[in-house]
């Protein structure tokens, strides 16, 4: 059977100028410029927006299966690179603010 | 300025939108794909929000309002064209109707911001962005059903036949057109109607659809309340709810 569904167009979403591009959902569109117009009308009606990017699915890279256990593996203790102990720029503002 | 002859404008620009939205809402759970479900349930919304603006221009002129203009009309109290009436069809009209109405709200509300009348002009510079996204969306779809298939472009031209001779009841004069125009309250219908063919015809052209040749009144009758009997049956399903209990508070 021929699948006739249009390709699948992964929607990254920025809420507010400068922030960062944050994965949100999927569309199908045929194209680019359609993926766009789709992702707009599902993805910015209950939240402000300030940027799209859509990416076809199948052009993402990514890690198969058999390749993730070896790929992520931490067999060692790498606690000291975990970032507990200090703060973010954001986190250290935060705190100012409530006066700690 | 005479209220008389602005309020005759706004409410065949409200009834137009009203009826549009009606008829594009039919698609809420039908549309032949998850993405422009969504996207023309959000259009239908866009179209009935710019009604109520209309309405409330014309209510901020004296009387009924919004409310009463929407639910409690019978069909003959209506001024909206032919064009919207009608009913939804198959997605191949929808499309077409809502890229040919799109264009007429473009060239209308380039207008309308210029107006002598400040209210309307405002409300025209906020309906604007909305009505140019809705533009885009039907501009992509015409472009790609135009000429992607054999039935695509089939269904397309026979919606094409049946939708371009109604949509030049959206450019039906006004009785109060004259008076309109020599106030600086918009361009008048007959520069709008030439201002949308330059619009739409190349983008069908490029399309590969062929517009039929211009009909002049064909589909004239809904701003002087005649109507086709596809506006009682969106009406009976538009209003039933109001007037199941016509007391009650909302």
């Amino acid at each position: 059977m021929t699948d006739t569904q249009w390709p699948a167009w992964e929607v990254f979403h920025q809420p507010g100028t400068g922030e960062a591009y944050v994965h949100v959902g999927a569309v199908h569109a045929p194209d680019a410029e359609m993926a766009l117009q789709m992702a707009r009308d599902q993805f910015t009606r209950r939240q402000p927006c300030t940027g799209l990017w859509v990416v076809r699915a199948d052009q993402i890279v990514t890690n198969t299966q058999a390749q993730s256990e070896p790929f992520f593996a931490r067999s060692m203790d790498k606690s000291f690179r975990e970032p507990q102990g200090f703060l973010s720029p954001l986190k250290r503002t935060e705190k100012a603010k409530r006066g700690e | 300025m005479a209220s008389d002859a602005l309020k005759e404008l706004l409410l065949a620009m409200a009834d137009d939108e009203l009826l549009l939205g009606h008829r594009d809402g039919e698609w809420t759970g039908h549309a032949p794909i998850i993405e422009e479900d969504i996207a023309f349930s959000n259009l239908a919304q866009d179209e009935i929000g710019h009604a109520l603006l209309w309405y409330q221009l014309r209510h901020n002129l004296g009387g009924e309002d919004p409310d009463h203009l929407a639910f409690l009309r019978g069909p003959e109290a209506f001024r909206c064209c032919h064009l919207v009436e009608q009913p939804k069809g198959d997605w191949a009209f929808t499309i077409v109707r809502q890229f040919l109405f799109d264009a007429a709200e473009q060239v209308r509300l380039e207008s309308l911001v210029r107006s002598s009348y400040t209210p309307l002009a405002e409300a025209a510079g906020k309906v604007r962005p909305e009505e140019s996204y809705h533009w885009m969306h039907l501009h992509s779809w015409v472009e790609r059903l135009g000429d992607a298939t054999a039935e695509s472009h089939r269904r397309m031209t026979a919606a094409l036949a049946s939708a371009f001779p109604l949509a030049f009841g959206l450019f039906e004069p006004l009785a109060a057109e004259e008076q309109l125009v020599r106030d600086g309250v918009f361009a008048g219908n007959a520069a709008l109607l030439a201002q949308w063919l330059d619009l739409v015809v190349p983008v069908l052209t490029q399309s590969g659809l062929q517009p039929p040749a211009p009909q002049p009144q064909s589909g004239y009758g809904g701003r002087r309340g005649q109507h086709t009997p596809a506006l009682a049956q969106a009406l009976a399903d538009l209003q039933v709810v109001r007037r199941l209990i016509p007391q009650a508070a909302w």
